[in-house]
């Protein structure tokens, strides 16, 4: 008595790659392909030596091991590390400029640049491989003095903004793949939201990786100033090519007194076939200040691509009544690998943290929570809660939890609980009798599983956050 | 004061009558020790405890040499029918069991015949491995259940000063055999000394083994014990530890249940005062299907004090069916105290229930409000309070008189300061 | 509509249905009454067509044999379980889970698919037929419900998935008399002509207010007595011991 009709996987929808003719930088990792990113950039000098600062510095740095998911070493000589489309070279001033291909490609992302035909009430800025292609609205939120633009602009025309806050929260010599981002970056976005503005918009960064042998390395520097509030959403997709292929993306945050920023993810690169060839590595460092009193910074990713997906979107809560909080919901299937959490430092008194976490893993997958919670001597009156659910299906695949939990402070309070369990025969039985086959079914209890996190995303948002948490475990049951 | 502590390989010629193979495995254990020195918090396991910064705080010199002690005559505790070992600085001085059948019990001084287990990642384990040679050998029959409870009287005399002592310790129950015992610390020594002990418990099919673990008074003691346990089919393991009064202590407990029904449970209490450091470390690896294990550490720590605990609950895949629990708490009562907990799941297995929980904090205070409103003061209230927070773990004592005995020692604890 | 043959079935090879025969006509009801462990609720599983039961035998519904058909195919033709136990699914909103399940009942009888307005009208006009507070459809599916508004909640879905043969796992149990009215009510108002059900239950109460055509009593995994109302009002005097 089993269903029939099921285990055609589908094909992942985004694979496609775009041909065009693209510029790259020479092959491999060097002080030479550092200047050529510099240069085509048309950077100041400024920004050149904070870079070459970062490669020298990157010399003496090693990968880090720690973690659970091992990949075959990387050959950083082998990649390049800039690539943008040619008709891109000069930034097109508006969207009548933008290579047709390159709007064709967005539109079959389901990302319309075209402003008329937009997603209703979101600004995109559209990162194609190493450059920002296209961002919509800034008329708007220029009227509002929020600017909105690639890094590169920022750095060519908000240096003072730029240089105070660029490599605040992450520094240069953080750590390895922060480093080497430091060194290479290409593009990314930049935010800054003047005090006292409520930014009336979703601002939304789209990644498009299409070249081949190409690293991404972008940069995405978030600033609200004093009272202000944004809400940024990142999406991002890959071609499905055979190789392995790097993203090593720096975020910073830094929200000052009474700022709030909302900072949603929802990641979706290639994840390799059914046999983990292929796919994407993602090595991401994302980190937010909570600089301001009464600040808040809070993270939402859905991570159900890439075949080693490994990052640990972080708060530093530094002032005093700050709030951070951590929802993500990580998808495995197949040989998909991650190793996610979050840190969560407390500094500043009366600081509060909440960590919502969902690990689902199928085929032969791994998922790892890895989290830290620190409350410093001086944090009193701080709390975390920190909850951690792992769904497994099968016992091919793994579910792991490593909590790191740290209390110096008495009038602190941590909790944290996991639990791990599968999806219930009884549940199955039941939504079956009423008419839904094994894969309907399933995407209905997990996204049921999920669902803490997925209200947490803005409304365009949660409905496609939905429908692929459905369709990164099909094939999963059977 | 000593930061890169080593061993000279002549300690190994100080063995005679040794066979070659147990000398290879001493000096490849030593070579190993020294290789890497006591561990500092670089190593994962030793993240929160950073002994080779310990080590080098509080020693000028550590003498590995083993010191025959006799101490005077043991007080035995009263009116509570027993047998008993003494180990005196590790070593077995006497035993008695006179409750028992003798011929179900073989009771040997140190003995080790498994020259292959090298462990990966230890290096007190190493350091046991290279040196030790003292401690006991206990293994029961099949099919005895025993009479009465075994104490283990564990005596440190007042020569130790800045030595370290290693012995090896065995237990092993035969099938449907059961054995309680008591493991009392009685420390005389006013100085600065490390016991590192290496433990192997051996379960048969269906035996059982309830211990308790009390630590007694405020010592200058710093503590190693790393502890192998294994479980076949159907065997129960219980204990129950109170901990407390160590400079330094941390207890390495592994589980290994290899046997379908095993079941293990694991029940932690201290009281931590200025100075203390104090670690709990499990590993408990679920190997094979519908086996259960359930842990419960609590933790109170007062001034300049420092708690850790970490648990890993390993499920195979092909264990199914299995029933896992964690639960750690703290209550901090003080800013200069500290708890640091990685409660860890890595499970391989989907028809399980594993869960855990951690929690730290400070004392309730609404609860200290009710009982002040009820006329305590504000420190008798604290006191009621962290006495009810351990007396949760007490109260899991089935025995009422050892319940009694240990109520006592905790009671003494919390008033002795 | 439905024809039962020489059913039998088994689970970790421990007989529980040893050999059961009932016809259901269209527009009938059928009462199941039983002690425990007589094999009543297996019945409602096999016939729903839950996984883990060997089985043989024929189970003949409009024609055509049900046994290799899987649980959601059967349910897309027309049959309903209201569960003894309605399974909790965390995190799952009622309303969510309903309206998927008729939609999916709607496509494969070939009707359109509803869009959320017209379903939730649907909703409001039939839990207002039965007198169930429409909120609980709300909240997370069966999570924290309590008995009786778990069984309201299957009571509700029957209504809005509007079967045409029904099966009533000891629905009756454990409730209060206005909950045991609601549910009556809702079998009542949904017999006609071309609908059927199968109605297990302890209790002759239950069966005073829905009137069963036959009534059947089921003990060690097969029909040993089978009349009308007479016999439920008999057995509810004397007990199932003295039914052989």
């Amino acid at each position: 008595m089993k269903n029939q009709n099921i285990n055609t996987l589908e094909d992942y929808k985004y694979g496609f790659t775009t041909d065009i003719e693209s510029i790259r930088a020479p092959k491999g990792l060097s002080e030479n392909s550092i200047k050529f990113i510099s240069k085509m950039k048309k950077e100041p000098q400024w920004m050149l030596d904070w870079r070459l600062k970062a490669f020298n510095r990157l010399k003496n740095l090693k990968e880090p091991n720690w973690q659970k998911p091992k990949y075959p070493k990387i050959n950083y000589q082998d990649l390049y590390y800039y690539s943008a489309p040619k008709s891109a070279s000069e930034k097109p001033k508006s969207l009548d400029e933008v290579d047709p291909k390159l709007i064709e490609t967005y539109k079959k992302l389901g990302i319309p640049l075209n402003e008329q035909k937009r997603l209703s009430g979101v600004a995109v800025d559209a990162v194609f491989d190493s450059v920002s292609v296209a961002t919509t609205y800034k008329e708007e939120l220029t009227k509002k003095g929020i600017i909105f633009c690639s890094i590169s602009e920022a750095i060519r025309n908000h240096p003072d903004l730029v240089k105070k806050y660029l490599g605040s929260v992450i520094p240069l010599t953080d750590h390895y793949f922060a480093t080497l981002n430091s060194a290479v970056f290409t593009d990314g976005s930049f935010v800054y939201i003047p005090p006292k503005v409520r930014c009336p918009m979703e601002l939304s960064t789209y990644f498009r990786i299409n070249a081949s042998e190409t690293g991404q390395f972008e940069r995405t520097l978030i600033i609200a100033d004093k009272g202000s509030y944004v809400s940024y959403l990142e999406g991002c997709t890959a071609p499905m090519r055979d190789e392995n292929q790097l993203h090593a993306a720096n975020v910073e945050l830094v929200a000052l007194d009474d700022a709030e920023i909302k900072y949603s993810t929802v990641q979706n690169w290639y994840p390799g076939d059914k046999d983990g060839v292929g796919g994407i590595y993602n090595f991401v460092t994302k980190r937010g200040a909570c600089r301001g009193k009464n600040s808040k910074i809070s993270w939402t990713q859905v991570e159900t691509g890439s075949a080693i997906t490994w990052k640990y979107p972080s708060c530093i809560l530094q002032g005093d009544n700050s709030v951070g909080e951590f929802y993500s919901i990580a998808i495995t299937n197949n040989h998909q690998k991650a190793d996610t959490g979050t840190k969560m430092i407390h500094l500043g008194k009366n600081t509060k943290s909440k960590i919502i976490s969902k690990g689902i893993s199928a085929g032969q997958a791994d998922n790892t929570y890895r989290g830290l919670v620190d409350i410093g001597k001086n944090a009193s009156n701080s709390r975390n809660f920190t909850q951690c659910d792992s769904l497994l299906m099968g016992n091919k695949c793994g579910a792991h939890t490593v909590p790191y939990i740290k209390n110096k402070n008495s009038s602190s309070t941590v909790e944290h609980e996991a639990t791990t369990s599968k999806i219930n025969d009884e549940q199955l039985f039941y939504c079956n009798q009423r008419g839904m086959n094994q894969e309907e079914a399933v995407s209905l209890i997990v996204n049921g599983f999920c669902k803490e996190v997925l209200q947490q995303l803005p409304m365009e948002f949660a409905v496609e956050a939905q429908k692929l948490v459905g369709i990164s475990l099909e094939g999963s049951v059977g | 004061m000593i930061n890169n502590f080593k061993v000279n390989s002549n300690e190994i010629d100080k063995f005679k009558k040794i066979s070659k193979q147990e000398k290879e495995f001493r000096i490849k254990n030593l070579n190993l020790f020294n290789k890497n020195g006591f561990p500092n918090n670089k190593s994962e396991d030793w993240k929160f405890s950073d002994l080779r910064d310990i080590v080098s705080k509080n020693f000028k010199k550590l003498d590995v040499q083993i010191i025959n002690s006799k101490s005077k005559n043991t007080t035995l505790i009263k009116n509570f029918d027993h047998n008993f070992l003494v180990l005196i600085n590790g070593n077995l001085s006497s035993s008695n069991f006179d409750f028992e059948e003798k011929n179900k019990i073989k009771i040997k001084n140190f003995y080790n015949d498994n020259f292959s287990d090298i462990n990966k990642y230890n290096p007190l384990i190493h350091l046991n491995h290279a040196l030790s040679d003292t401690g006991y050998s206990l293994e029961i029959a099949d099919n005895y259940k025993f009479k009465k409870t075994l104490v283990i009287y564990n005596i440190f005399t007042k020569e130790l000063n800045e030595n370290i002592l290693n012995s090896r310790n065995k237990i092993q129950i035969g099938k449907n055999s059961e054995l309680h015992t008591i493991d009392l610390v009685v420390n005389e020594s006013k100085n600065k000394f490390m016991n590192n002990v290496y433990e192997n418990v051996i379960l048969k099919e269906n035996a059982i083994y309830k211990n308790i673990c009390i630590q007694n008074e405020k010592s200058d003691g710093f503590f190693h014990k790393f502890s192998k346990n294994t479980l076949s089919s159907k065997s129960k393991y219980s204990s129950f530890i109170f901990p407390s009064g160590l400079k330094f202590n941390k207890l390495d407990l592994e589980f290994n249940l290899e046997g379908e029904g095993s079941e293990c449970n694991l029940q932690a209490a201290s009281l931590l005062n200025k100075n203390d450091h104090q670690e709990i470390k499990t590993r408990i690896n679920h190997l094979v299907p519908n086996c259960k294990s359930y842990q419960i550490v609590k933790n109170v720590l007062n001034t300049e004090s420092k708690g850790v605990y970490q648990g890993k609950i390993f499920v195979k895949d092909i264990a199914q069916k299995t029933d896992a629990y964690q639960l750690s708490k703290a209550l901090l009562l003080n800013d200069n105290s500290e708890f640091n907990s990685k409660p860890e799941l890595e499970i391989y297995a989907d028809d399980v229930k594993c869960s855990h929980g951690s929690t730290s904090g400070s004392i309730d205070e609404t609860s200290i409000y009710y009982l002040m409103s009820r006329g305590l003061n504000r420190e008798e209230s604290v006191r009621l309070l962290v006495s009810g927070f351990l007396n949760e773990i007490i109260e899991m004592i089935k025995s009422n008189s050892i319940k009694k005995f240990v109520q006592k020692k905790i009671e003494e604890q919390i008033h002795g300061n | 509509m439905l024809e039962i043959k020489n059913l039998k079935a088994s689970i970790n090879s421990r007989d529980i249905i040893k050999g059961l025969d009932i016809t259901i006509k269209p527009g009938e009801l059928h009462a199941i009454m039983g002690p425990n462990g007589s094999g009543k609720s297996t019945l409602a599983n096999v016939l729903s067509g839950k996984n883990g039961y060997h089985i043989s035998g024929v189970i003949q519904y409009k024609g055509k044999n049900l046994i290799e058909i899987p649980v959601d195919e059967r349910a897309q033709k027309g049959i309903f379980l209201a569960f003894q136990y309605p399974t909790e699914i965390p995190g799952v909103n009622t309303n969510n889970f309903l309206k998927t399940s008729l939609n999916k009942v709607r496509k494969s009888k070939g009707e359109k698919e509803l869009d959320t307005l017209t379903f939730l009208k649907i909703v409001k006009e039939k839990s207002a037929e039965l007198g169930i507070d429409e909120k609980i459809l709300s909240r997370q599916l069966n999570v924290g419900f309590s008995g009786g508004e778990k069984k309201k909640n299957e009571i509700l879905q029957m209504k809005i998935l509007d079967p045409s043969f029904m099966i009533l796992d000891e629905t009756d149990s454990g409730l209060d008399i206005d909950a045991l009215k609601t549910i009556a009510n809702g079998v009542n108002s949904s017999r006609d002509k071309k609908k059927s059900f199968l109605v297990i239950t302890h209790y002759q109460r239950l069966l005073n207010y829905i009137k069963p055509d036959f009534v059947h009593v089921l003990s060690d995994g097969k029909i040993v007595k089978s009349g009308g109302m007479e016999l439920a009002v008999e057995l509810e005097k004397t007990g199932y011991k003295k039914i052989k």
